[in-house]
């Protein structure tokens, strides 16, 4: 490459266009047949035959003309774009060398570029996996969920009754399918195990449409009352029980000791609901049918559009049925109207929230990463201004020198994508690893080509857009007035500097937005975990059993395994107390059941109503609930004897508000063997939080144990001192009295608490990362402008030395330019904060989104943080000695 | 007629590639002192017509044998000067072989020694 070729890809002098080759052909042409004439003229030719003769010698000009510039315009435009590739590599090359030239500057870009990329690249992959993908159902769009809604309780499931007859009254659905989750003991060959079941009518997967991997769904009729038991399994299931056995469809498992054929096999990924082992069909029985059964709603519908019908048609069809419904049945159904809800949306619905925060909080931490590296290339180009001068002056475009601080931008920004998006990978499996369980579709979240062509993306627009600002502003200059300000060795770069100002109080302002969220946050999360839960954590030890109907469907045979289980729990050394219950705190058991007081018919849209809990004696002890008035359950309210109720303070208070409880008949409508749940209050205990630590303590009522088996039992044990109860030492209790029982749900006082707070906890970690991470970029984006104004005012600090400035009084000077900036990015961010409050108030327990201790702590975080980010660059400052200031000019 | 047109000129177009980067070897030029010097150096005996050698240079400086810069003439007129690119010198060299044995065989089946 000749060395003019070279200087005008370097300055990127403009390419010319077709035009241009025309008249430089023109000109080329005339030359030669001007200096032909000429010669001939020389040689003795008149000067009309030299003309016409060098027309004649030169040809058909008008057809050189012709072919050469149509061939030259391709040839052109050819070389325009071969011309901006190589341009490109070119500045590519270039960048590659200044990266390397300054590898401080541009190891820190790339890092705070990945941290930024890597975050967002995790937290999309989950709003994407949770959030935007759909379900992997047939057109899952046309899925909807259907609610009974209570005019003052809210949404609830339906009753075998309402479905029934929503399935017969309604016109919007091309099916509508119901199913319920339960519970099944498997034994046989192998440790007995508790299986998460789900019982569906037979259209279930049909409404769905989830074909099977292996075998078939259920057919129409199976589940009907008397059928034989069939099961589909899921595939998570099959390999971890059957190793995955072809054969295993048509064989036959022993559930709850029946015998249950396995006719299905349906994939991990299409599994409805998610982590349930197994299908069985809903079997009824017809009395479920009935009216009098219309009142105990559980059972979860869903339905498939016909193809014609809107969602919002089918809403109205739903209501209309559930009108009908209530006019028929007033007694059970008044004050209850229904809705149709996007499925996704029904599984998703609370989430939304708390995802799209964090996707918030995420896109924050990515403005504090622009802004950061955006500061550090403003400081870069500064820096360099001399050399973009020096190319300007011998003729670079402004785009061309634009178009190579942004190459430079988008190789640091690029690179920094690459870390980030292994980061992001990596993120992305810490997130779904510790992520409540509970959190819908975590299977759906993952890398895939979305996630990955956002990153990329973001990294492109990343690199744009702080290569962008400072280019344009280095462009902008002067190109005489810069080189004669470096010819006086003065430091004309306020520009840059108020640029850079700006940037850093804007990161400082973003930075508290995110201290502001992570303090209430932690703030919300500490009054949780102040919250009293009711209950004695400490020393407990807590399993369930379940008692397969099979074998012990008489009462008094689960009044005998409970006896026998009570003593030998109470024998394991240790213990202190043992108590047997159901609906343990904080197990997210809800089982709430209206009643009537002294045998009077209430308000039937107001019927008072609690959450049932059944208790052994020493419950109340073992769990430390205190009794507040009255007695507890003693050994003497035993099956034969009258039956009796315990009710919690809040119950007490909502329904006996003149203090009138004990003596009083609390009486429901659950009829088991000749025995009705109910019975005189003898006492009143203090509340528990059965919902969960956020949430009010529920009105409840305690039936005694030995009066009101369940089948379904929670073992609670109190151990004192360092010797207590193993889960070990209390499986092995169980199984010697029933082989087939397996044990589950083992926990302890404080893992119910811990998982209680998973959430919050969950949240409160990741908001702290972010807020971390932008507090941490920030002061580094404070400590580079603060060393850069220092080594710029040397020369000033000097001269203040020299006139007797005290090195105390320039570590003031400094630091109070640092800690001006901090105070304007604080009050910024402060007021940010406070117009958001209301978008994290949902997240919030105890605590209001404009708490004013979090906002004054926050801000002195801060504060110190950018106090502390100029300590350095003071220290320094106040180390030179006026020689040294003067010297350095 | 058309048939024998296109082999002369086929013919001439590669001969008149190697004159050309022949008389670049000695320097820039611009396209009229090139044509001036093939009519001097081959007295007069080559007659090429102008629009084809100025074809011919476009379609060499494409190639990349040549480039081209404008720059002022001894008479201070703007003029396109052409000069041979590292590239140009190697094809000359090769062409200029090329012409050697091809005139040598030639020669030597017309007069055999």
């Amino acid at each position: 490459m000749s060395f003019g070729r070279k200087f005008r890809r370097l300055v990127g002098l403009p390419t010319r266009a077709g035009q241009a080759i025309d008249r430089d052909l023109d000109d080329e042409v005339s030359f030669h047949i001007e200096m032909r004439v000429q010669d001939l003229v020389r040689a003795g030719t008149t000067e009309a035959d030299a003309r016409r003769q060098a027309l004649a010698e030169f040809g058909d000009a008008r057809r050189l003309k012709e072919s050469l510039g149509r061939l030259d315009r391709s040839a052109q435009r050819r070389h325009r774009l071969t011309r901006w590739f190589a341009d490109g590599t070119y500045d590519v090359r270039f960048a590659l060398r200044q990266i390397v030239r300054s590898p401080l500057f541009a190891a820190i870009s790339i890092f705070t570029v990945a941290i930024g990329i890597g975050a967002t690249t995790a937290i999309m992959s989950a709003v994407r996996g949770i959030v935007l993908q759909p379900l992997p159902f047939e057109s899952p769009d046309r899925l909807l969920r259907v609610y009974w809604r209570h005019e003052r309780l809210g949404a609830t499931s339906l009753s075998v009754a309402d479905f029934a007859d929503l399935r017969a009254q309604s016109v919007a659905f091309s099916g509508l399918a119901a199913w319920y989750e339960s519970t099944a003991n498997l034994s046989g060959s192998g440790e007995p195990e508790r299986l998460a079941s789900a019982r569906v009518t037979d259209n279930f997967f049909d409404v769905l449409g989830v074909r099977p991997a292996s075998g078939r769904t259920f057919a129409a009729g199976d589940d009907r009352f008397g059928q034989p038991g069939r099961a589909v399994i899921s595939e998570e299931f099959w390999y971890r029980r059957f190793g995955g056995d072809r054969q295993i469809v048509g064989k036959t498992m022993r559930l709850d000791g029946n015998p249950v054929e396995v006719i299905g096999i349906v994939s991990g990924a299409r599994a409805f609901p998610p982590d349930v082992d197994l299908w069985m069909p809903t079997q009824f029985e017809p009395d479920e049918f009935t009216d009098a059964q219309r009142g105990a709603r559980w059972l979860r519908v869903l339905g498939r559009l016909k193809p014609d019908v809107s969602p919002r048609q089918a809403n109205d069809d739903v209501a209309r049925v559930a009108q009908l419904i209530a006019t028929r049945d007033p007694r059970h159904n008044t004050g209850y109207s229904a809705f149709a809800r996007d499925f996704q949306e029904s599984i998703i619905g609370d989430f939304r929230r708390p995802l799209f925060v964090l996707l918030g909080a995420v896109g924050l931490v990515m403005l504090v990463v622009c802004a950061n590296v955006a500061g550090l290339m403003v400081a870069r180009t500064a820096a360099r201004e001399t050399e973009i001068a020096v190319r300007a002056a011998i003729g670079a475009g402004r785009g061309r020198i634009v178009r190579q601080l942004v190459t430079e931008a988008l190789v640091l920004a690029l690179a920094g994508g690459a870390l980030g998006f292994a980061l992001g990978v990596i993120g992305t499996s810490l997130l779904v690893r510790f992520a409540p369980p509970d959190i819908p579709r975590l299977g759906d979240v993952g890398i895939d080509g979305v996630v990955f062509a956002f990153s990329f993306a973001l990294a492109v627009l990343t690199g744009v857009a702080f290569g962008l600002a400072p280019a344009l502003q280095a462009s902008r200059h002067d190109v005489r007035s810069r080189l004669q300000a470096e010819s006086r060795g003065a430091a004309g770069r306020f520009g840059s500097v108020r640029i850079r100002r700006a940037l850093v109080v804007s990161e400082l302002a973003v930075a508290i937005v995110l201290l502001v969220c992570a303090g209430l946050l932690l703030r919300s999360f500490a009054k949780l975990q102040s919250v009293d839960p009711g209950f004695r954590t400490s020393g407990l030890t807590a399993f369930t059993v379940t008692l397969p109907l099979t074998r012990y469907a008489r009462l008094p045979d689960q009044r005998q395994f409970l006896q026998r289980a009570m003593e030998g729990l109470g024998a394991i050394p240790g213990v202190e107390h043992v108590a047997a219950s159901f609906g343990l705190p904080l197990t997210q058991t809800r089982f709430q059941l209206t009643f009537t007081i002294d045998g009077k018919d209430g308000d039937p849209t107001n019927e008072p109503r609690g959450q049932v809990r059944v208790a052994s004696p020493a419950y109340f002890d073992a769990m430390g609930i205190p009794l507040l008035e009255g007695r507890t359950f003693t050994a003497q309210d035993h099956w034969d004897s009258p039956p009796v109720i315990v009710i919690s303070q809040e119950l007490a208070r909502r329904y006996f508000p003149n203090g009138d409880a004990i003596g009083r008949r609390l009486e429901t409508g659950w009829r088991r063997e000749g025995h009705t749940l109910g019975g005189d209050i003898v006492g009143i205990v203090g509340d528990v939080k059965h919902f969960g630590l956020a949430t009010d303590a529920p009105p409840a009522y305690y039936a005694a144990a030995d009066q009101w088996p369940t089948d379904e039992m929670t073992f609670v044990v109190r151990s004192g001192g360092k010797t207590g109860a193993t889960i070990a030492s209390l499986r092995s209790v169980i199984q010697g009295i029933d082989r087939e029982l397996p044990i589950f749900d083992a926990t302890t006082g404080e893992s119910l608490v811990a998982a209680s707070l998973a959430h919050p906890r969950f949240y409160l970690m990741i908001i702290a990362a972010f807020a971390t991470a932008a507090l941490l970029l920030s002061a580094i984006g404070v400590y580079g402008i603060i060393a850069y104004t220092v080594r710029q005012r040397t020369r000033e600090i000097g001269v203040r030395m020299a006139l007797g400035a005290s090195a105390s009084q320039i570590v003031r000077m400094i630091v109070g330019e640092g800690l001006m900036l901090a105070i304007i990015g604080s009050t910024l961010g402060v007021m940010v904060a406070l117009a958001l409050a209301g978008q994290i108030t949902e997240l919030l327990f105890g605590v209001s989104g404009r708490d004013w201790v979090t906002l004054v702590s926050v801000s002195v975080v801060l504060l110190t943080a950018a106090v502390v980010a100029c300590v350095v660059p003071a220290r320094s400052a106040a180390r030179l000695g006026p020689q040294d200031a003067l010297r350095s000019e | 007629m058309a048939d024998r047109k296109d082999d002369s000129l086929s013919l001439l177009q590669g001969t008149l590639d190697l004159l050309i980067l022949q008389a670049l070897a000695w320097g820039q030029m611009h396209g009229y002192g090139i044509s001036r010097i093939i009519r001097e150096r081959t007295n007069e005996v080559l007659l090429v017509e102008d629009a084809a050698l100025y074809q011919a240079l476009h379609r060499l400086e494409r190639k990349g044998s040549i480039e081209a810069e404008w720059g002022v003439s001894e008479n201070n007129r703007r003029a396109k000067y052409y000069v041979l690119t590292p590239a140009g010198r190697r094809v000359l060299r090769r062409e200029a072989d090329n012409w050697r044995r091809y005139a040598r065989a030639i020669s030597a089946l017309l007069d055999p020694a």
